[in-house]
């Protein structure tokens, strides 16, 4: 598997070396796009984390959980999962930590520690991926596409519960 | 975007003014920090892969994965936008390759052509599939259950697959059809 990425480069270097392209020059200016589609998006970014991060410390984020969690379980999914399910659309690098310490509480084989992989595995950042993707557009009413995601990330939750009870 | 914003915001603000204001300043400021790092890391990917689908795009490489796609994308996203439908075409093959940090740069691409055509359906079913994770090889979950001492880290690779699909396609399904609702 580790195999495929660097394949898949030196397929396109030596294709482009052939094709006679700058491989420096299109590579740097690649790279030049990188960088200011990054400055472009730094705001979005900022204001995101302080929203996510305001969530965290105001231990409103604890306070859904406590709420939600005999919901969660009522429908499947264990109860120590709750935090990570609510906290996934919002931020990776917090959800990725608390991912983490399940795996390390209970063990990587354990059932909490697979569910709770599978369901951060088939599940992503949501409004983050919202605030990268329309920076700076005018695309309006996104709570549609937002609501579809939310209900269909949900329901695959539910159904990773269940899977990893069988599998 | 701007509602959600607020309404978590706001909310925020008012519980910690309740339990904790010393915490408020603080948690914006590492929120920021946070931002930073993440740009940071994110510019690391974005080089990397930025500068590989230049050399893709001037190889004529991704021109030839766009034409074989062309008539797939015409029929789902109701495009036709040739610039459009390159990086339509490498974002939905990186995400099925598994490679998440080189399929967002082609995404933004995408999205920002199908803004000059005005065709918002597209941008959003691109949000949507997207956002709903398509990944076949859910490589750091496995990474970090190797690294925890699992005795077959991979084992998940099943149970994320059906899952990543199930919830891809009922995104997809939802979106159609509310978009068909409320228009």
């Amino acid at each position: 598997m580790a195999l495929i990425i660097p394949v898949i480069f030196v397929a396109v270097f030596v294709f482009a070396a052939i094709k006679k392209v700058n491989v420096y020059q299109s590579f740097t200016d690649g790279i030049r796009e990188a960088f200011t589609f990054t400055v472009s998006l730094l705001p979005c970014l900022a204001a995101v984390f302080m929203m996510c991060q305001l969530f965290e410390v105001s231990h409103l984020s604890d306070l859904f959980t406590k709420w939600l969690a005999p919901v969660f379980g009522a429908l499947g999914i264990p109860e120590e999962l709750t935090k990570l399910v609510l906290i996934k659309p919002f931020s990776g690098s917090g959800s990725l930590a608390y991912l983490t310490s399940i795996i390390e509480t209970y063990g990587a084989d354990s059932y909490i520690a697979r569910c709770a992989c599978v369901c951060f595995g088939s599940s992503e950042t949501v409004f983050y991926i919202s605030a990268v993707y329309f920076a700076g557009l005018k695309v309006k009413k996104l709570a549609l596409p937002i609501v579809c995601i939310l209900v269909a990330t949900f329901i695959s939750t539910v159904l990773a519960c269940l899977i990893c009870k069988i599998m | 975007m701007n509602v959600i914003f607020t309404a978590v915001f706001i909310s925020s603000m008012v519980a910690l003014l309740i339990c904790a204001p010393q915490d408020f300043l603080p948690a914006l400021i590492s929120g920021g920090e946070n931002a930073v790092k993440t740009a940071v890391m994110l510019f690391t990917v974005y080089a990397v892969w930025m500068g590989f689908s230049k050399l893709c795009e001037r190889s004529g490489l991704s021109r030839g994965v766009a034409r074989a796609l062309r008539p797939a994308a015409k029929k789902i996203f109701k495009t036709d936008n040739p610039a459009a439908t390159e990086s339509l075409a490498m974002n939905i093959s990186c995400n099925l390759l598994g490679l998440g940090g080189a399929a967002t740069p082609y995404a933004v691409k995408a999205i920002g052509e199908l803004e000059k055509d005005g065709n918002s359906f597209a941008q959003k079913l691109l949000f949507v599939i997207n956002a709903t994770s398509v990944q076949i090889l859910p490589t750091t979950v496995i990474a970090l259950r190797a690294g925890a001492g699992s005795a077959s880290a991979a084992d998940i690779f099943l149970p994320s697959l059906i899952c990543t699909a199930v919830s891809t396609l009922i995104a997809v399904a939802l979106f159609i059809i509310g978009n068909k609702i409320w228009r």
